[in-house]
């Protein structure tokens, strides 16, 4: 009698785990203004980035992990280190996750790469998070996947001016193991709302996604 | 009671000037922190919540440090989809009025500090006002 009870308990215990599991996925992936999520995610084509180690980036670099993709500058004092600050953050939520970080990189895009030498990158990227990495690229390259992703750059270089004014997308985006553009987090960004959408996405979409 | 009156007014000379110190001062300086910046990088960040607390309007025109070459007010923006910042020339708080400088709004642009500060370091940053109030802050460094 005893063990009915408990085993019927048992049970229901596990089918609501299961059914508020189900409706938290989706209630948490329905578009909202923090992650947008494409039902039919874009795959990319080919790029050359440097990393911060003057190793290839491309394509290639992009398969078999999940990548949140940041575009920035290293003499950006408030958007970019708020961001990478956020990422790191979001970064030991992953980790901690059942699924871990194993199978997630952050790539920090530099569109400044006349002042940000590999040197320089890898300093900066690693002061956030030991794991980060930094890559950059000529104009054409970094044109060329930042229309792919709809992201968008603009350096205002004056001669003589030390400070010259950068501008950028400020969104995280987010390519899958395939390397297909997945989703974007739209500012201003924290690092739970990225980490738990993440968490849900990388759960329903995993198998399907490597 | 002659020496009671004497302590009494006495202790309003005394208050007087702290009370006409207050209302010149009355612009209140809370949360005042700068992001310690990755090695390599010289422009860093100050932000704080600001609230006026005279019954004057305040206008913030310029803010200044021995600690770095150039302090600017500045704002980050959004321009056709892109984040950017511009310089700010002054900023108007109403009596009563907060104002956050927080990141991905208003900050003070630090630019090439005179020493490397870190994590729980502390730098004064002058904020000065229009009609030459000039309030001294102390920022804690914070990584």
């Amino acid at each position: 009698m005893l063990t009915a009870v408990v085993l019927a308990a048992l049970l229901a215990g596990v089918w609501l785990a299961a059914t508020y599991r189900e409706n938290g996925s989706r209630a948490i992936l329905l578009p909202d203004q923090v992650m947008t999520l494409f039902p039919a995610p874009k795959p990319l084509a080919a790029f050359a980035f440097k990393d911060h180690e003057d190793r290839v980036f491309d394509l290639s670099r992009l398969r078999g992990k999940w990548s949140f993709l940041f575009f920035g500058y290293t003499h950006c004092p408030d958007i970019c280190p708020t961001t990478l600050a956020t990422l790191a953050r979001a970064h030991e939520n992953i980790a901690k996750s059942a699924a871990g970080a194993k199978d997630v990189q952050f790539v920090f895009i530099s569109v400044d790469p006349n002042r940000d030498t590999a040197g320089e990158l890898r300093q900066y990227v690693t002061y956030f998070d030991t794991a980060f990495l930094g890559v950059t690229g000529d104009d054409a390259q970094l044109g060329n996947l930042a229309a792919q992703l709809g992201a968008a750059y603009q350096l205002a270089i004056t001669p003589g001016m030390e400070n010259y004014p950068v501008y950028h997308t400020a969104a995280v985006f987010l390519v899958d193991p395939r390397a297909r553009y997945h989703a974007v987090f739209a500012p201003s960004l924290d690092a739970e709302g990225i980490s738990r959408r993440f968490e849900v996405l990388r759960e329903l979409e995993g198998p399907k996604a490597t | 009671m002659r020496w009671r009156h004497t302590v009494f007014a006495s202790l309003i000379l005394a208050l007087a000037p702290i009370a006409a110190a207050t209302d010149e001062a009355g612009v209140s300086v809370r949360d005042a922190w700068v992001r310690e910046a990755p090695p390599g990088v010289s422009t860093m960040a100050g932000y704080m919540v600001l609230q006026n607390k005279t019954s004057r309007p305040q206008v913030l025109v310029a803010a200044s440090s021995s600690g770095f070459e150039t302090v600017m007010i500045h704002r980050s923006i959004a321009k056709q989809g892109m984040t950017g910042m511009e310089h700010t020339p002054q900023i108007e708080l109403l009596p009563n009025a907060s104002l956050l400088f927080a990141p991905g709004g208003y900050h003070l642009m630090l630019l090439n500090p005179k020493r490397r500060l870190h994590a729980g370091d502390r730098v004064e940053i002058a904020l000065e006002f229009r009609g030459g109030l000039v309030v001294p802050v102390a920022y804690e460094v914070r990584k």
